[in-house]
């Protein structure tokens, strides 16, 4: 006979640190085993089951037929009042609702992952919840949130919930016929005895026993995994553990025969399961969902509200009549928008975007971006500057109504000051129906190795060894880079690290939230899904992140930052106030030929987007003469098209080196079908859009086909269907008439958009900015490089490097000085009537904006004329007086660095009161002391060390003599080099790139010539990877290579590492140069939608191919 | 983990102190490396201490390895003076197998900083010879001012303003401007009494005696201070310079006569080569150097808490006797597995507080008090796979068992072995389960290995007897 039994306490390793299995293979053991369901009941959260959820949609799709097989979703509460842990199943939406509401109110009184409840709470959100009372609680102390957002129920109130047979009864009387009594048979010795002691609890308060193994992971073979992960929780060594490990490996899924083997005293608890899951009727697609109606006035419909609001807009744009390709397009877009109930959420959208624009003084600056916002419906409501009617992009592309998806739309905001919008979408919607989504932060090599290091006793120079050449976080930590660390991979102790880091990898780790994505709800959000605190105060998140709720058809608005927008808000700022025009983002002089000019010549340090290595390498290559040459430009040097190899084609045909051709089909089909859709890339699919379009057309794909594609393609994760869909374009095309070559192609192309292709709308949101910081640059170097100073830290480059460019462009750049500089840089005229740059004091290491208020105002009417001056008037503290003296800003009161630190460590610590009083001199004189000059190198070290940058010289020119004694050119030499000179090059590190499959190393290194491009192929990197890696300044041997558009890069063979020369410079003090912000060794990188959130990069990164 | 003292050969590789270890490791695939002992190290350098007292009495240690030896008026003994004491000394150390710095200056701290950062010029010297604090050490270099011939001809007031008064004093120390000693390294103890003869005594039963009396005025001292001695120093001194020192140290703090007469009497008896009076000792001395508070009221009244001084004396005197180490207590281990669970430790010493895992009420005991070590195997009956022991064979002998409970399942520590973390390869499993026989006798039995899964036929073992 069959035993019907369904495991429901199981533990996911949502369970952080407890459970040791993906919520999906917990599903999939589940139905291994033959049970007829599973309970996911994660320690105070629900944030695995909508994995768990998917999973089994998709364990049900690929077995192809209906399963008999029901997943429970719900929680186990752990209580701080020593109330048994209690696993919580909803059985009606409602109930789902009052768990959700239950987990927000304890997240909510928290600290940032932790959840502080009471039993007192519990019985507050009894209702439509199923209750297994399990008989022992586990701790749980949670540190309670200091500062704590305005929530109801928050404050606590101390009550004692009692033994287990009065909690039983308490629960009895409130929940009737909702209460059953967990029993487990832990293979403790006394599990009997036990066993029969329940039985008697349980009938004498009248409830049913049931059966449950309490696991924590799939199979018993996960053991080691959970012992790792337990030690990592309460912070011990295997070897020191003890019993705070679980004694015996037995906390698995167990199947219906052997559960019911080990209840056979108790046949009815295996019962008991069938008869609670019977009760439960909610599943995850009851969360019906719906977006705020706020944005729509009184007496308004949503849909007409926003009909009204665009074509207003497009009167007073057309005010002779609006043109009828135009009105066209609107109806179309407004008619799909009306079928699928989405104008509410554009309505969201722009009035987020108007918030910032009109209500914020100053107004602060933002560009939508995103699947939606090549929408002409975005274009009116001036949620984007891209006109879709005129760069010919069509909503309909993305948003169809075949795709059942909500529509996308992100919008950027000046970096500095998207807090202010963050706080006003939770102020307008209220905590309890916004929140940002979250991201599930994963154990990375870096972390796993770390930790799992310190769990095995290993020391932790042993682990930072092995993470310290892994490239950026997420680099394999794999035989071969071990060895290359000087440790034994055939150690066991390090082969045991290397497994078992293995299986911890892309285990969650915590919560976090998103860079920016809120999602809104017209009914509480806090009845959906359980609300958080975030680290930072003020900031609530909800505990699924975007894939879980794209799988429940959540929408989400994404609310980002940009830095750029910053540093162009503070460029008009500084052009206002300089007499240099009102210019704002719609009204810089367009198709500008100067600027293209300039961008042909890879003149586009600090500009966006446009900056990189890669992208200077490809500007003079790809000669931009208009503004949809830096569409392509923006879109095309990309990870995406550079795998999927359609940089060279589109290069050679646009050069005209390679004809242009559109294969046609066979008749009857449009000859020309591929030429509507490639002509403006020569025929090279660059954009997602193209790629889509090019399944739908070519290939025959249905757009519900062509979307499989697009995911297939997002998350490689099934590359069996990713072989099938190749197979299934192929044919379509082959079917066509293509040739399969050809077809072959397209789908490697294709292949390519999968985690970076740039949708067009993208491209142009960013051409866009693209082209104003360019255009600033050209016109306005000094506003421009002051204006990035002011955004740091942002872009590609530090402040050292976008210094030393302006400066190559005769921007005349001052040294701080205490009479003439801000906190800010700032820009000065100068004797000869030009703008002269002006370091601030916030370039100084240490020093504090309040000691810049603090001195300003004391400059107001006098400036300082001593330091004495200097440290009473302005008050400063001791520590004040010597950075800036430090940093060798007292040269208008005369003294040079070395005299102002010797007079500024004498000021005392404030200021005496009764000299105060008499105004009079503080310090007595004392007899003079001469000191020796400072010599320029030094000053220039001590440059660096202050302010990461000198005025006065590069640190390079002190070590030429030394190198050229080596017979080292410099790196001017280098780019004037003969093409296939062998030679040897010097410089300080600039940046360090593996970019794209990692065949190769790109490095900068900079002298005090210029900069020096190297490549070093993987294979040679190999064998020096600690050189590469550890050197600050070093000597590259390699031949020079110079391309017909004469782009230069040293072909490297040998790197050696001569960063102790620096030394030289100061006999002692070592300087420190600032790798620019894209050195992948100062700034690992995270690949995108894997990293946390705060350092995703700036660049944004495709929101529709995912 | 990074290197403390690099030897002469790993310096000559380049490894400095402060590399990490992995770092040295890849430089030097071959290097030895010893656990950094910083005790150990002051151990050796107090030691070295010690015997410098045979150039001067004015030795001191600067930790972590320094020694300064005022020998002002010591020199004259040796051939050359100054230099012989040097060479002397250098030529001790050097047969010990320690490498030396020697350096002389007028003060110790310029002696050390000459030591430290080598020459014969104090002036020459680097302003780090004033280990002063980093921030102030760059300050210094900031100013351009190197060394200490660069601070010693500017004025003081302008420098005391700038880098704090304290540096005006180093530097004066540096420069012997200002007389500096040393506090030599044997500290006075906190109590300590002595006798002079002018008889030596020639017996060592004498000696007791008179240790006696010192430890009832040294009891008299610390019943005044209201402490207790936890350690107990006599220095037998003979007459011909010799010093025997018989050390007792004790569990509790005390100050009773009776029982340090009868340690001392111990400590005597049970030395491995007997005292030795030769001529006779001129000098007794009794230090107590180590005190602890101990309250003036008696203990007696109280039976508890006297029996517990009474087991402190027994374990004293079987300690002083046999050897710290052969009385030895048990302490509970926080371990799963049963033979593990219980550890021994030297008796003497402070008590720590001992917590055993109590059952729960009214549960008998899990584990018998002791076990077979290792487990006598048996052979059973069982049910398979995992039933419980039907009827099992020890000895020849055949039981019954008509009562079981259990399994208590222990899971072996996988870490421990080679490979543990794969599947299958962590270990054998243990059931383990408490029986009785029809004769009404308990047992304590375990299945080694899981049937099946770990092993095709696993062992039977006999792991205890209840009581």
């Amino acid at each position: 006979m069959t035993v019907l039994f369904a495991e429901l306490v199981a533990a996911t390793n949502f369970s952080f640190l407890r459970g040791a299995s993906h919520p999906s293979d917990m599903v999939a053991q589940a139905i291994q085993l033959g049970m007829t369901g599973i309970g996911i009941a994660d320690r105070n959260t629900v944030a695995g089951v909508v994995r768990a959820h998917v999973a089994l949609k998709e364990a049900r799709e690929e077995i192809g037929r209906d399963i008999d097989f029901k997943l429970v979703a719900g929680a186990r509460l752990a209580f701080v009042d020593e109330t048994p842990d209690i696993i919580a199943y909803p059985a009606t939406r409602y109930g789902w609702g009052r768990l959700t509401r239950l987990l927000s109110r304890g997240n909510l009184r928290s600290e940032k992952g932790g959840c502080i409840l009471r039993f007192a709470d519990l019985l507050e959100f009894l209702d439509d919840l199923l209750l297994i009372v399990m008989p022992y609680a586990s701790p749980n102390e949670e540190r309670p949130r200091r500062k704590t957002v305005v929530y109801d129920g928050l404050e606590i109130e101390d009550a004692d919930p009692g033994a287990l047979n009065e909690i039983l009864c308490t629960l009895c009387d409130r929940a009737v016929g909702r209460i059953w009594l967990g029993a487990t048979m832990p293979r403790r010795g006394d599990d009997a005895r036990r066993l029969v002691c329940l039985a008697e609890v349980a009938k004498a308060a009248g409830i049913p026993l049931l059966a449950t193994n309490d696991a924590l992971y799939a199979g018993p073979d996960d053991r080691p995994v959970q012992d790792v992960l337990t030690c990592i929780r309460e912070g011990v060594t295997l070897a020191e553990a003890g019993q705070k490990l679980e004694a015996n490996a037995e906390r698995h899924l167990k199947s219906p025969g052997e559960m019911a083997r080990l209840f056979a005293a108790c046949p009815e608890t295996i019962a008991s399961t069938q008869a609670l899951m019977d009760r439960v009727s909610f599943t995850l697609e009851d969360l019906k969902y719906e977006y705020p109606h706020e944005p729509v006035p009184e007496g308004w419909a949503p849909q007409s509200w926003l009909r009204h609001l665009v074509e207003t807009e497009a009167h007073k744009r057309h005010p002779d009549g609006i043109p009828r390709k135009m009105r066209d397009v609107l109806e179309e877009e407004l008619g799909l928008i009306e079928r699928r109930n989405y104008a509410c959420y554009f309505l969201t959208v722009h009035d987020v975007v108007k918030f910032a624009r009109d209500e914020c003084d100053p107004p602060i600056l933002c560009q939508g971006r995103g699947s939606a916002a090549n929408s002409l419906v975005c274009y009116l409501l001036g949620i984007t500057p891209v006109d879709p009617i005129k760069e010919k992009l069509l909503f309909t592309r993305f948003l169809s109504e075949e795709r059942h998806e909500p529509p996308d739309i992100d919008v950027d905001f000046e970096h500095e000051r998207r807090e202010e919008v963050m706080q006003y979408v939770y102020e307008r919607y209220g905590r309890h129906r916004a929140g940002i989504a979250a991201t599930v932060i994963h154990y990375r090599s870096r972390s796993a190795v770390r930790e799992v290091g310190k769990v095995l006793g290993l020391s932790e120079d042993v682990t930072s060894r092995m993470t310290s050449t892994v490239w950026g976080s997420w680099g394999d930590v794999d035989e071969e880079r071990i060895s290359e660390t000087g440790l034994d991979p055939g150690n066991p102790e390090i082969d045991r690290l290397h497994e078992l880091v293995r299986r911890i990898l892309n285990f969650p780790r915590h919560l976090s939230q998103h860079v920016g994505g809120f999602v809104l709800t017209e009914d509480r959000l806090d009845e959906t899904v359980p609300i958080h605190n975030a680290a930072m105060d003020n900031r609530t998140f909800i505990e699924w992140d975007k894939d879980d709720i794209d799988a429940l058809g959540l929408m989400k608005v994404d609310v980002l930052a940009l830095g750029m927008l910053t540093a162009i808000r503070k460029s008009f700022d500084l052009m206002r106030l300089h007499g240099l025009g009102d210019r704002h983002l719609d009204n810089v002089p367009a198709e500008d030929p100067a600027v293209y000019a300039m961008l042909r010549k890879a003149d586009s340090i600090g500009t966006f987007q446009v900056e990189s290595r890669a992208q200077i390498n490809m500007l003079p290559r790809l000669k931009p003469r208009e503004f949809y040459d830096l569409v392509i430009q923006v879109a095309l040097v990309r990870p995406g098209p550079i795998q999927g190899e359609m940089v060279h084609p589109y290069l050679r045909r646009r050069n005209g080196e390679e004809p242009i051709e559109f294969p046609s089909p066979d008749l009857p089909h449009d000859p020309d079908e591929l030429r509507d859709i490639l002509e403006r890339t020569c025929g090279v699919p660059l954009f997602q859009e193209q790629a889509m379009k090019l399944a739908i057309v070519a290939a025959g794909f249905t757009p519900a086909e062509a979307n499989e594609l697009r995911r297939a393609m997002a998350t490689f994760r099934n590359p069996g269907t990713i072989h099938e869909l190749e197979e299934k374009m192929v044919d379509g095309m082959v079917r066509r008439g293509y040739k399969p070559d050809f077809a072959r192609r397209c789908f490697g192309q294709i292949k390519g958009f999968g985690e970076y292709g740039f949708p067009e709308s993208h491209a142009q949101a960013f051409a866009h900015l693209a082209y104003v910081s360019s255009w600033l640059k050209c016109h306005h170097p000094a506003v421009f490089t002051c204006a990035l100073l002011n955004s740091q830290p942002m872009g590609f480059y530090a402040p050292a490097q976008l210094v030393r460019d302006a400066r190559d462009h005769d921007v005349e750049v001052c040294e701080i000085d205490i009479n003439a500089s801000h906190w800010d840089s700032t820009l000065e005229r100068s004797d000869k009537g030009s703008l002269a740059l002006r370091m601030g004091f916030r370039q100084i290491d240490g020093f504090r904006e309040e000691w810049g208020k603090m001195l300003l105002a004391a400059r107001t009417h006098r400036l300082f004329d001593s330091m004495e001056a200097l440290g009473r008037r302005a008050g400063l503290p001791s520590r004040a007086l010597r950075l800036l003296a430090d940093a060798d800003a007292c040269r208008s009161i005369g003294l040079d660095r070395r005299e102002a630190l010797w007079n500024a460590r004498r000021m005392p610590e404030g200021e005496l009161p009764l000299f105060a009083a008499a105004r009079a001199a503080e310090l007595a004189d004392e007899p003079g002391v001469t000191l020796p000059a400072m010599p320029l190198s030094e000053h220039v070290a001590t440059d660096y060390q202050m302010t990461r940058l000198s005025l006065k010289a590069h640190p390079m020119a002190f070590l030429r003599s030394l190198f050229r004694s080596e017979s080292v050119l410099s790196c001017a030499e280098i780019s004037a080099g003969r093409n296939g000179a062998r030679v040897k090059a010097a410089g300080v590190v600039l940046c360090r790139q593996r970019p794209g499959k990692g065949n190769a190393v790109f490095i900068t290194i900079e002298d005090e010539t210029g900069i020096a491009n190297a490549l070093l192929w993987a294979r040679l990197m190999n064998s020096q990877r600690q050189t590469v890696m550890a050197s600050r300044l070093m000597v590259i041997e390699g031949v020079i290579q110079r391309s017909r558009e004469g782009v230069v890069h040293l072909m490297a063979t040998r790197i050696h590492d001569r960063s102790d020369e620096l030394e030289r410079l100061t006999s002692g003090c070592s300087i420190q140069p600032q790798p620019s912000y894209s050195d992948e060794i100062a700034h690992p990188q995270m690949p995108r939608g894997n990293g946390h959130p705060r350092n995703v990069r700036i660049l944004p990164r495709s929101r529709d191919f995912h | 983990m990074r290197l403390a003292a690099p030897d002469t050969r790993a310096l000559q590789l380049g490894l400095m102190p402060g590399l990490s270890l992995a770092d040295a490791r890849a430089r030097v695939p071959e290097l030895a490396a010893i656990d950094h002992d910083p005790a150990g190290d002051l151990a050796l350098l107090e030691w070295l201490a010690d015997g410098c007292e045979r150039y001067t009495p004015m030795a001191a240690t600067d930790p972590p390895q320094g020694l300064i030896l005022d020998i002002t008026g010591c020199a004259h003994r040796f051939p050359n003076g100054e230099t012989g004491l040097a060479s002397d000394l250098a030529r001790r150390l050097e047969r010990l197998g320690l490498t030396a710095r020697l350096a002389r200056a007028s003060t110790p701290d310029a002696a050390l900083a000459l030591a430290e950062f080598g020459g014969n010029e104090v002036k020459a010297l680097p302003v780090a010879a004033l280990r002063v604090e980093a921030e102030t050490h760059l300050a210094l270099r900031r100013a351009g001012l190197k060394t200490i011939g660069d601070l010693a001809t500017r004025p003081r007031a302008p420098l005391a303003a700038r880098f704090g008064e304290a540096l005006p004093t180093l530097l004066a120390r540096l420069l012997d401007e200002e007389d500096t000693r040393i506090t030599p390294r044997r500290a006075e103890p906190a109590i300590w009494t002595e006798a002079r003869f002018a008889e030596p005594l020639a017996r060592s039963e004498q000696a007791i005696e008179v240790i006696s009396g010192l430890a009832r005025e040294a009891a008299e001292a610390m019943s005044r201070r209201d402490v207790g001695g936890r350690r107990f120093e006599a220095s037998l001194f003979r007459t011909d310079g010799h010093v025997a020192r018989l050390a007792i140290d004790t569990g509790l703090p005390t100050r009773d006569v009776a029982m340090l007469a009868r340690l001392f009497n111990e400590r005597i008896e049970s030395l491995a080569d007997p005292l030795d009076p030769g001529f006779g000792y001129d000098m007794v001395r009794l230090a107590v150097p180590l005190t602890e508070t101990l309250a003036p009221e008696q203990l007696q009244l109280e039976g508890r808490s006297m029996a517990e001084v009474e087991v402190a004396g027994l374990i004293d005197r079987l300690s002083t006797r046999l050897g710290k180490c052969r009385i030895q207590q048990l302490q509970p281990n926080d371990n799963h597995i049963p033979e593990q669970a219980a550890f021994t430790l030297p008796a003497q010493g402070k008590p720590a507080h001992i917590e055993w895992p109590k059952p729960e009420e009214g549960d008998p005991p899990l584990r018998p008090l002791q076990l077979f070590d290792p487990p006598q195997p048996i052979t059973v009956i069982a049910e398979i796979p995992d039933g419980p022991p039907r009827r099992f064979q020890w000895q020849r002998a055949s039981h019954l068992i008509v009562l079981y409970e259990g399994p208590e399942r222990i899971a072996p520590e996988w870490w421990r072995r080679k490979d543990g973390h794969m599947a299958g390869k962590g270990g054998l499993t243990r059931d383990y389960y408490r029986v009785e026989d029809a004769g009404g006798r308990r047992f304590w039995i375990f299945r080694h290995g899981l049937y099946g899964t770990e092993k095709a036929s696993p062992d039977w073992y006999l792991h205890g007897l209840f009581a």
